[in-house]
């Protein structure tokens, strides 16, 4: 056993043992905070891994909570079968629709990549609005829910931890894997990368794909738990949301911004229960976070102030562009 | 007479109005160590960027070792065995010194679409070799960008030679070291070449780094070859001199 898998074994093995220390409400704030881990994670492949901003992830997290809610109610499959074709439906969904979005927006760096992506998801939230008889329009999709015993609380959490928890091994795998040095050198020095004999378009949409298929997966797992799908979650607010969870987790580690999801969404819930302006004190604390820690919380970690010990992946370089 | 490794045709790059590249011709042969030298603005930048890929070129033809790769993709280019170094060091700062070449080594094995090995252990022991032949071998755990200046300039060097090319480019492969660095530094690469068997062309402002190790000397002025012969040609040349031995002399 080395030392480096310590943490993330004893979390692990801490969220197994969660739901018996939970009321049902709580966990199903676990399951949000599992499903956003997810498209945190996902989205920081291409931020922390290739210093790619994108600000239309929620296009991907919105096509899978779309497509999860029309597998489940127009598919016309028995429930359990629709429900098991899901996550494959979801990443497969999400992985064409970030194919075509990335085609055209991997083609530029910097700003005009965070527009262009920000571009194509206002037009899927424009297709979410009116394309009322797919998509429910205004109202959304209502009523969604797993079929049989993973309509518990308590059994859909283990549904939703066995996803993500697999699905982040297999990018742990991806960034670890040869395909993800070549993201992270890229990401340093592109025009040095060509000169590897590397086409870095191709692998800046290879990572685009992949990273949109698991945000979807992500957004199918949480609207079977929030039971409804609606416009907003393709709206371009709602592609801040990962962006604040992995800079406030800390885009340098793997899980930092898993952990950022976390305190989010936990904050989120304790703030929202006792005042209306909780995006107020949300937007206070978040400022101050990353005026104090602008490598997030897991920095302080690696820095060695909370707990000194081995990192995962170097820190970025802010003269490396 | 073999056919040369490198050769150049009426190359012409503009830029709107301005002719950067106004028809160079240049052909090297195999295990040349070729220097282009030229004052500042002389479009030796322009030239290798035309080259290599990085640049299209309006007109004329690039052929390396007999095939046409004018207007391919620097990745391209690469692959059939063309390294190139920058001016400015190009390394991946935050990654070691040994990742640094790995990824190289990685690319030109066209394992780069490998998404589920583990990296870290792939092709180490030949980035090492690679590394303690450029002098870099009890640097290999450091991130690349902690290294002092020189460092940084080998370590470019061992990750152009990870792809195994034939043909390498370095421009300016001496720029912001001192003196007596400049001189190390170019005799390092000089000898590796020649182990290797590679051909080199590259620019450099320094005359007695020129001197020391260039086998022909190419003059460019004002986009255009102005002359080209050996070290002791182009000293005799007082054309030569007058537009550029002469102001760094």
């Amino acid at each position: 056993m080395k030392a480096r898998h310590a943490a993330p074994l004893a979390a692990a093995a801490a969220l197994l043992v969660l739901p018996s220390g939970l009321t049902d409400f709580w966990i199903f704030i676990a399951i949000e905070v599992l499903a956003f881990a997810l498209y945190a994670v996902s989205f920081n492949v291409l931020l922390g891994y290739c210093g790619m901003l994108s600000f239309g992830h929620a296009a991907f997290f919105g096509v899978g909570g779309y497509t999860a809610a029309l597998v489940i109610k127009q598919s016309g499959l028995p429930p359990a079968l629709a429900f098991a074709c899901l996550p494959l439906a979801a990443m497969f969904v999400s992985a064409a629709a970030a194919l075509v979005i990335g085609f055209f927006s991997v083609r530029r760096a910097g700003i005009y990549f965070a527009m262009l992506t920000f571009a194509f998801q206002m037009l899927l939230y424009t297709i979410a609005l009116k394309a009322t008889p797919l998509t429910g329009g205004d109202d959304g999709l209502t009523g969604l829910k797993p079929p049989g015993i993973l309509a518990q609380p308590v059994a859909y959490y283990y549904f939703a931890l066995l996803m993500t928890g697999a699905s982040l091994y297999v990018l742990y795998r991806v960034v670890s894997s040869p395909f993800g040095y070549t993201l992270r050198a890229m990401r340093a020095n592109a025009l040095r990368v060509q000169y590897l004999g590397i086409d870095v378009r191709a692998h800046r949409l290879a990572a685009f794909v992949l990273s949109g298929a698991f945000a979807g997966l992500a957004g199918a797992i949480f609207a079977l738990s929030n039971g409804n799908v609606f416009p907003g979650w393709l709206d371009w607010t709602a592609s801040a949301t990962p962006v604040v969870m992995a800079v406030l987790g800390g885009t340098a580690s793997f899980l930092g911004p898993a952990f950022g999801a976390a305190v989010y969404v936990v904050l989120e819930v304790l703030i929202s229960g006792r005042t209306e302006y909780w995006s107020l004190a949300m937007g206070i604390i978040i400022v101050i976070l990353v005026l104090l820690m602008p490598e997030g919380l897991t920095g302080l970690w690696r820095r060695g102030i909370v707990r000194p010990g081995a990192r995962a992946v170097p820190l970025p370089t802010r003269e490396a562009r | 007479m073999s056919s040369p490794i490198l050769r150049v045709e009426s190359l012409v790059k503009r830029f709107g109005g301005l002719v950067a590249l106004g028809g160079v011709d240049l052909a090297v042969e195999a295990g040349e160590f070729r220097a282009i030298i030229g004052p500042n603005g002389a479009g030796k930048s322009t030239f290798f960027n035309a080259m290599t890929g990085l640049l299209r070129p309006d007109s004329g033809r690039v052929a390396f070792e007999g095939r046409d790769i004018t207007g391919e993709p620097p990745h391209r280019v690469a692959r059939r065995g063309v390294a190139r170094t920058f001016q400015i060091t190009s390394v991946f700062p935050d990654l070691s010194a040994l990742e640094n070449v790995q990824v190289a080594l990685l690319a030109h094995a066209r394992r780069s679409w490998n998404l589920w090995s583990r990296a870290r252990v792939l092709g180490t022991e030949r980035a090492q070799e690679l590394l303690a032949l450029v002098s870099l071998a009890t640097s290999a755990a450091k991130p690349a960008g902690t290294l002092a200046h020189g460092d940084q300039k080998r370590l470019e060097l061992a990750i152009a030679l990870a792809g195994e090319p034939r043909l390498l480019f370095l421009d300016e492969p001496t720029a912001g070291m001192a003196a007596q660095e400049r001189l190390e530094a170019i005799r390092l690469v000089h000898r590796v070449a020649r182990e290797l068997g590679l051909s080199c062309v590259f620019t450099e402002h320094d005359m007695a780094v020129v001197f020391a190790v260039a086998t022909r000397i190419t003059v460019m002025h004002q986009g255009r070859v102005l002359a080209e012969g050996t070290p002791a040609e182009m000293r005799a040349r007082p054309e030569v001199q007058q537009v550029y031995l002469g102001e760094t002399a």
